[in-house]
Formats: structure tokens, sequence, C-alpha cells
């Protein structure tokens, strides 16, 4: 073959159509960002934001599963999307919530909605990526336009604050990440991660691959915001404005969390004793360091990017367990994760509207009495966070625990279920002010179309899937399943 | 063991668990007006069908009856299973009555009414399935979901120190049974290791041949959860607290069926899945009822606020149903069961009695009382049946229950039935001196006491009827103990068939 029919035969197109999703989202974005140049109509702008997303959601039905593009840099399979489905799904709830919020806190931009296109592109590309130079991408392309979206508040000291700080400290983990990347490249001669599979075995452990995965699980840790590597989220949540948290806490987290599974499965599937325990001590530190200062936290949003980080050890645990079980749980937790998280989230800038709302506690006193149904809601995301049937969340930890007690892992067990009990304070006390308070005040929330429609449908997920969770068993299943087929592939 | 099924014909059990549940659900789009009596409907449905199900129960030889099994998460074993044995059917029966008794009772109600009934409209559907469940996650989720209505009607319809209570409660009882979810997983693990199935059937576990350790240790882990919930010394603290705080019928709720959900949890998982372990424990649950027994009933009698007696008691009366449980015999069983009934009624009816006289007279203080009995005497003869039930008067139901459980003992161990027995002095020490300082000591009224007790009314109509079946129960099972010992009988045996064979 000469260097010409080379050159030709790489210039052919990669298979575009497999990556219909994200291109649907990509050209959202360049509309949104073209039409908010020329027009100032926002409701023009949601409209083609939602519109771009539901015809994304619905794009991922008829690709063909199993497609590898971009010559193997880019793979499509179950895994990868359905992950993507529902993170257009979660982006979807989060973005119709935008122009209320940002109008009643005068700061409306256009450069929300496409920035937030932007993230989610990059979350897209990281739970298909088969390979560390995707995933990079990806992760830079969401992290950076996070960094910004959370530093949109202008005049608010604490959004400058909170940005600057997952700036700063979310670069620090990419470079950590890249410099894994680079060792582990340097160790094995390849990006790929079954390539890097086929090198490593628990006997040939090396300063290369102990170092390199060292590195990768920090770096992963940071984005996951797994203690100690978790400073950056309370600053950063507390700041951004609250839609934007609602969409780093659910999208961007539970992309995180599935490549994170992707990348210690597919790639070092044959070192897992090792990588499993580093994952228990981390999560074993998430959730007692974040549940205890969650303890004390009286602003009530603080306390749920507390929550958070106490969440991703629940979910990180999970892999603490190496097996089909634990991967499984780890997949259930986290989607039904992004229910609870935009539901609570979403609630709380619909709250935030009202003036005088600083999300203190003592705000939520006798909300009961004022609004029954948003009380109820809000119950409801607390005790599925917490844990308790026949909410989801009971469903979540269940699997988890299932999936440690069948590892043999008693001692992460153990820590799970005593930092739920401790979690039991500070989640009750949003209840009791809720409902066992008298109001302060008689002021009315006004909650949009939008909001009653995003909290409505969470908490009646969180409920439905918690008293029949058989279509999220069968989607983790499978879904563990097909990352494990992969291994040998 | 092998068990025999008769399916249901008509799904009843999942009907009743349903049903408070879809009139919760409608009770959040109509007024306020309809609330009660839509609840107290329902609630009496509830209690017919349950009714009908004690009298069409077949109870000539062991079987689960009324039974109903759908597969529901295939992937992990889990399948939606529900049926009774004359246990569970005896406890399902005693939930049905108490919350139609505390719906009549709570026709007085005025504070946030939509939301206490559906409170407590949710808390009956949980109650029911806990003691209908044969499926370990579903009995799991009943006896979890119980917690949120609970919490909320001691946190919100509750007196002065109620957010206190409430948390106490919860946290108590959330702590106890995490313990017994790790107990039942491991035991499912276990299964899984051992035998290759992946099931959370109650059948499937109850024939697990565990070794004599982790007997122990599963024995232990689930005995945790059951303890708290009883309460067992020194587990009781968060129920004086939770019994004061809470409304009237919210303790009605908690000393009749939340009690028994521990006591059932011992009977119905500790006795057949541990067998070797729960003989090995025999000593240590003696010395935890006995002490129970002591202790809180000396507790009782020096206390002065009437639902903290009354608390104090029924912790007392469940050291009668744990050392009859663990004197591992027919009579012992038969004697707990019995009185795990007895008590749903006098309790029940103590703290109805408890919360008429708070309505009247605005204190539960015993110094701001006395004297009463000759101006309210309809109330006064009702609390003095039930305050005698209470205590054990022969021919009511209190009398029964304790002296089985205390034959099946003392065929154990004569010291500990000496013990328990010596303790029903001070058991019908406290139950009079509740009563006799509450209702008679006329002579020490001073005058302008007794112009307001003038005063007072006697009972309405929705009172006494509340009070009425309850004091009816504890006259037939007093009277009639037969017929619920040759219903339970059955029951007992197989319950008991793998420590005394047979």
């Amino acid at each position: 073959m000469s260097i010409l029919e080379q050159l030709v035969s790489g210039l052919t197109l990669p298979n575009l159509f497999a990556l219909l999703p994200e291109l649907i989202v990509l050209i959202t974005a360049l509309i949104v960002f073209a039409v908010e140049l020329f027009s100032k109509s926002r409701y023009l702008i949601s409209v083609i934001t939602t519109v771009g997303l539901i015809l994304a959601f619905l794009s991922t039905f008829i690709i063909k599963e199993g497609d590898i593009t971009f010559y193997g840099l880019y793979v499509i399979d179950t895994y990868s999307l359905l992950f993507k489905a529902f993170l257009i799904l979660g982006t979807l709830f989060v973005v119709i919530n935008f122009r209320s919020y940002f109008e009643a806190k005068n700061t409306y931009y256009g450069e929300y909605y496409y920035l937030t296109l932007f993230a989610l592109l990059g979350t897209m590309i990281m739970v298909s990526s088969p390979n560390l130079v995707t995933f990079y991408i990806g992760l830079e392309l969401s992290a950076i336009s996070m960094y910004i979206l959370a530093g949109m508040f202008r005049k608010d000291f604490k959004s400058k604050e909170g940005a600057f700080k997952y700036l700063i400290i979310g670069g620090a983990g990419t470079a950590i990440i890249s410099y894994a990347i680079a060792i582990l490249y340097g160790r094995t001669g390849s990006f790929d991660s079954l390539e890097i599979a086929k090198q490593l075995s628990s006997d040939n452990l090396d300063y290369g691959i102990v170092g390199g995965l060292i590195l990768l699980v920090i770096g992963l840790a940071l984005k996951a915001s797994a203690v100690p590597f978790h400073q950056w989220t309370p600053d950063a949540y507390e700041g951004a404005p609250t839609p934007i948290t609602a969409f780093m806490a659910s999208v961007a987290k539970v992309a995180t969390y599935a490549i994170i599974l992707r990348i210690m499965v597919e790639a070092f599937p044959f070192v897992s004793k090792e990588w499993s325990l580093a994952w228990a001590i981390l999560a074993a530190l998430s959730m007692i360091i974040g549940n205890f200062i969650a303890l004390r936290q009286d602003n009530v949003k603080r306390m749920l990017a507390y929550s958070s980080i106490a969440h991703t050890g629940y979910i990180v645990a999970a892999l603490a367990a190496p097996t089909g079980m634990g991967f499984a749980a780890l997949i259930f937790y986290s989607l039904i994760y992004i229910l609870m998280a935009i539901g609570a989230f979403i609630l709380l800038s619909g709250l935030e509207k009202t003036k005088g709302w600083t999300n203190h506690i003592n705000d939520f006193k006798g909300l009961a009495k004022k609004n029954p149904a948003v009380a109820l809601a809000m119950l409801i995301f607390m005790f599925s966070m917490l844990g308790i049937p026949p909410t989801v969340g009971f469903m979540g930890k269940l699997n988890v625990f299932l999936a440690l007690i069948g590892s043999d892992i008693w001692w992460l067990a153990v820590v799970l279920v005593v930092m739920s009990i401790i979690s039991a304070g500070y989640y009750l006390r949003v209840v009791i002010y809720m409902y066992m308070y008298e109001p302060e005040s008689k002021v009315q929330h006004n909650l949009t179309v939008p909001e009653v429609i995003t909290i409505s449908v969470m908490a009646v997920l969180v409920l439905i899937l918690g008293i029949y969770p058989t279509i999220f068993y069968g989607f983790s299943t499978l879904l563990s399943s097909v990352l494990l087929a992969s291994v040998g592939r | 063991m092998t068990v025999e099924f008769v399916n249901a014909g008509i799904p009843w059990i999942t009907i009743s668990i349903l049903l408070p549940l879809i009139a919760a659900g409608v009770l959040f789009f109509t007024t306020e007006k309809l609330a009660k009596p839509i609840s107290i409907v329902v609630s009496l449905i509830v209690f017919l069908i349950s009714t009908y199900m004690l009298f069409a129960y077949d109870y000539s030889s062991y079987a689960i009856q009324f039974y109903e099994k759908y597969t529901w998460i295939p992937q992990i074993g889990v399948s939606y299973e529900v049926g009774v044995d004359a246990l569970s059917l005896t406890m399902v029966w005693l939930t049905a009555l108490a919350f139609l008794v505390s719906f009549i009772w709570s026709t007085n109600i005025k504070k946030r009414v939509r939301e206490y009934f559906v409170a407590f409209l949710v808390l009956e559907a949980a109650c029911i399935g806990v003691f209908v469940a044969w499926d370990l996650v579903w009995f799991y989720i009943f006896w979890e979901a119980m917690l949120i209505p609970m919490f909320l009607i001691i946190g919100i319809w509750g007196y002065a120190e109620r957010i206190y209570a409430a948390t106490k409660f919860f946290i108590y009882t959330f702590f106890g049974s995490l313990f017994l979810l790790i107990g039942v997983i491991g035991m499912y693990v276990y299964q899984y290791f051992d035998k290759g199935i992946l099931s959370t059937s109650y059948f499937d576990l109850v024939n697990l041949h565990l070794p004599f350790n982790l007997q122990v240790i599963f024995f232990l882990l689930l005995a945790l959860g059951f303890a708290i919930k009883v309460p067992m010394w020194p587990f009781h603290t968060w129920l004086p607290a939770a019994h004061v705080q809470a409304p009237t019928a919210g303790s009605v709720i908690l000393a009749a069926v939340l009690l028994k959900m521990g006591t059932y949890g011992f009977v119905r998982f500790s006795l057949p899945w541990f067998p070797e372990a729960s003989k090995y424990f025999i000593p240590v649950m003696f010395a935890l009822g006995v002490i129970a027994i002591i202790y809180t009933a000396m507790m009782a009698i020096s206390q002065t606020h009437i639902k903290r007696i009354i608390a104090y008691s029924s912790v007392s009366h469940m050291g009668f149903v744990t050392i009859g449980t663990f004197a591992l015999n027919m009579e012992g069983l038969n004697g707990a069961i019995i009185t795990m009934i007895s008590h749903g009624f006098t309790s029940a009816a103590l703290f109805l009695a408890a919360g008429w006289i708070y309505e009247r007279t605005h204190s539960y203080e015993l110094k701001d009382l006395g004297g009463m009995a000759k101006f309210v005497p309809l109330f006064a003869t009702l609390f003095m049946i039930s305050a005698m039930a209470s205590a054990g008067l022969p021919g009511l139901s209190g009398f029964v229950g304790e002296f089985l459980s205390l034959l099946g003992t003392f065929k154990v161990s004569i010291l500990t039935a000496v013990l328990a027995g010596l303790s029903l002095i001070v058991g019908a020490g406290y139950t009079l001196y509740l009563y006799h300082k509450s209702m008679f000591k006329e002579s020490l009224l001073p005058p302008e006491k007794i112009a307001q007790w003038e005063k007072l009314k006697d009972m309405n109509a929705a009172e006494f009827l509340s009070f009425i079946p309850l004091i009816i129960m504890m006259f037939v099972i007093g009277l009639y103990p037969t017929w619920w010992v040759n219903l339970i009988k059955t029951t007992s045996a197989a319950i008991l068939s793998k420590i005394i064979g047979g």
C-alpha cells in the first residue's frame, strides 16, 4: 500500500451514525450559541435546548450497539448507551428549570445553556471511552465547562470562591490523571484499556503500574469527591447556582462513577485486589467524614453537598467487592442517585426563588403547612437518601450491602450501617423543621410548572422504584455482565 | 421444616395492605371533612377482612393459609410472598382492631386532620405487612416503612418534648433494624454459598442448617434488632419517652402493635432459624426478661405521670413474653402469644383511659387527679376492668397469658419463674396505685377539685365505642382461653418443631 493510499483510507469518514446523540448535543449547543448572539428570546433558547435534548435522548434508542468508531477510540456499547440516555435525561430535567431560576435571581445569561450542553457532551464522551485519551478529553471538556458554570454568579463572592477552588483543585486532579496516563503509557505502551489489561497481572506488579494506578485512583477519587480529595465539593456546590449544582451533583457525578467502574474493570481487571482495597478505604473515609461534617451544617445546600460526599462513599464502596454483584450495585446506586440529587437540588432551586430564602435550615420551618406537596417531596428525597424503604434509596444500599457481605467485607458493611445511622441525624433534621415547627413567615413559595414536573417525576420515581425496582435491577445486572464480558475480549 | 401452603382464592391479605394505602392516597385529594369517615370505614373493612380470615382459618393442621406469591426481583431472588399462620393471623387481627379503635378515638383530633389520618393509614398498611410478609426483603421494607409515619405521628401531634422523643424513637429503631438487615443478608449470602440458591424466602432460610458459631452470630444480630423493638432492658429507654410524648392514638398503636413486632420477630425468626443458639441463650434471655419485669415494675411504681406508669408496665409485660418465648416449650410459647394479644388489649385500653383523663383535666400528673370515680362512673368502671386485666386478675385476659408463660418457665428454671411470679405482686401494686391515686381518694379532695370534677362529662359515644371491643376481648380471652389456645396450638408446635421435635 502506497503512502497515498494509506492517507486516502485514513481520510474516510468515521462512523458518524454511531455518534448521533453526541452530534445532536453538539449541534444543539452550537445553535444555542448562535441564537443567543442574535436573538434575545429566552424562551426560544430554552425550547431549542429542550428539543435538542429530547432528540438526543430518543436517538440513543436507534443506534446500533457494539459499534466502534474513530478507529477504536470510541465505543458504543450497552453500558455507554444506557448511561448516556440517563445523563441526557438528567440534564433535560435540570435545563428546563434554568430560566425561571436565573430570571428570579436576575442573572440570566444564555451561556448557561450551551455550557451545560458542552459539559453534558464531555460526560457522554467519558462514558463511552475505551481509551484513556478519549476519557481525558471528555473529562476536560466537562470539567472546564463546569468551572465556568460554577462561577456564573459574577457578583456573588461565594460563587466566585467556589468556582476558583473548583478550578484549582479540579485542575490539579486532571493534572494527576494525565500523569497517571503518561506513566501507564510508559509502562505498557498503550492508551487502550484492553491493551493495558493484557500487560498487567498481579504477579508482575512494578513501580510503573502501581504508581500509575495510584495516581489514576487519586485523580478519579478527586473528580468523584471522595475524602480526602473532597475539599472543593462543599464550596463549589454551595456557591454555584442551584440548578448548576443539581447538574454537577447528578449528571457529572454519575458519569464519573460510570467511568471509574469502566476504567477499573476494563484496564485493571487482573489487579482488582489492589484497587478494591484502595476504593474501600476511600469509601470508608468518605462515609465517615461526609456524614459527620454534614451533621454540623445549618445550610441545607451545603449539607446536601456533604451528603453527596457521603453518597460517593456508599457508591464506591461497591468497588470494594470486585464481583458482578458489586458492579451491578454501583450501577444501580448511580442511576438512582440521579433521581434523588436532581429532585432535592431542583426543589431547593425552586424555593430559592422566594425573596429572603437563604437555604438556612430555619427557612424550612413549617414548610409542611405552607406548601404540603413540596414538603412531602422533600420528605421522600430525605428518606430516600437516608435509605428507608419503601424508597429506592434503600434498594441502593441493600445492593451495596449484599455485594459487600457476599465478598466477605464485613468491616465496610458495618461502617456503612453505622454511618447510615449517623446520617439520620441531619436528614431527619430537615423533616423535623418542615413538619414539626410552626412557620416563621407567611411567605408562599410559588413553583413553576417545570419545577413541579421535575420534582414530582423524581419523587414518584423514587417511590415506584422503591417498590418495584425490577427494571433497574435488570439494567444494572445487564450492564455489569456487559462490562465483565469485555474483560476477556 | 416442610410447610404446606393453601393458596388464597381472593387475595385478602394484599387487599388489606393496599386498601389503607389507597385510602391514604385518596385523602390527599379530598376535603378535610371526609378524612375521618373514610379512614374509619377503611379500617372497619380491614378489620372485617381479618375477622373473616380468623374464622376461615383452618387450625387443625399447620399450613400457611391465604398464601400469595409473585416474582418480584428475579435477579436477587426476591418475591412478594404473603400468607398467615395462626401467629401472623393473631397479630394481623390485633393490628386491625387496634387501628379501628384508634381511628374511632381520633374523631376528636383537630390539628392537621388530613395528614394525621394519612400517617395512620400508611402505618396500618406497614404494620399489617410486617406480620404477613414471608419474604425477608418485604418484611424489612414493612418493618422500616413503619418508622416514617410513626416518626411523624409522635413528632407532629405529640406533646412538648415530642421532637426529642420522635428522634430518639427513630434512631434507636433504625439502629437495631440495620443490624437485623446485616444478619438477614449474612444468612442469604451463606445460603448462596452453601446451597447455590438465591432466595430471601423464609421457607428457604428456615431450612438452612447453620453451624453453631454462625447461629450465635446471626442470633445476636437479629436479636439486637428485635430487642430494641420489644423493648428489652437495657434498650427500653426510648419507650417511655415515645409513649409520654405521643398522642393518645399513637400510644395505643405503639403499645398494641409496634411492641409486638419485636416479640413476633423472636418467635417467628429466632426460634426456628437458630434452634441451638436459642437454647444456648436461654439464661441470657431469662435474665434480661426477669430484669425487665422487676426493674421496670419498680420504675413504674415510682412514677407520677400516668402514661409513664403504663409505658413501664408495658416493658414489664413484654418481659413475660420474652421469658415465655425462651422457655422453649408449648406452654411457654402459647403463654407468650396470649400475653402478646392480651397486652394489646389492656395497654390500648389503659392508654385510651390516660388520653381520656388528659382530655378532661389537661394533666397526666397523679397529683392533679384523684377522686373522679364518683363523678364519671362509666369511665371508672371501664378503666377498672382494663387495669385489673393488666394486673392479671383471673377471669380477664392478662391472667391467662402470664399464667401459661410462668408455667412454661417453671418447667425450665424454677428461679426465673419464682422471681417473675413475685414481681406480679409489684405489678398489681403499681396498677392499683395508678387506679387508686387517679380515681379514688375522695376524702382528700379539696373543694375546688370537687367543683371541677362535678362539671366532668362522662364518656361520649366515640370514646365508649372505642373502649368496648377491647373490654369484650379481655373477657373473651380471660373466660374462654381454650379458643385461642386451640387456634395457635399447631402453629406453636410447628415453630418449636426444631427444638423439641415433632
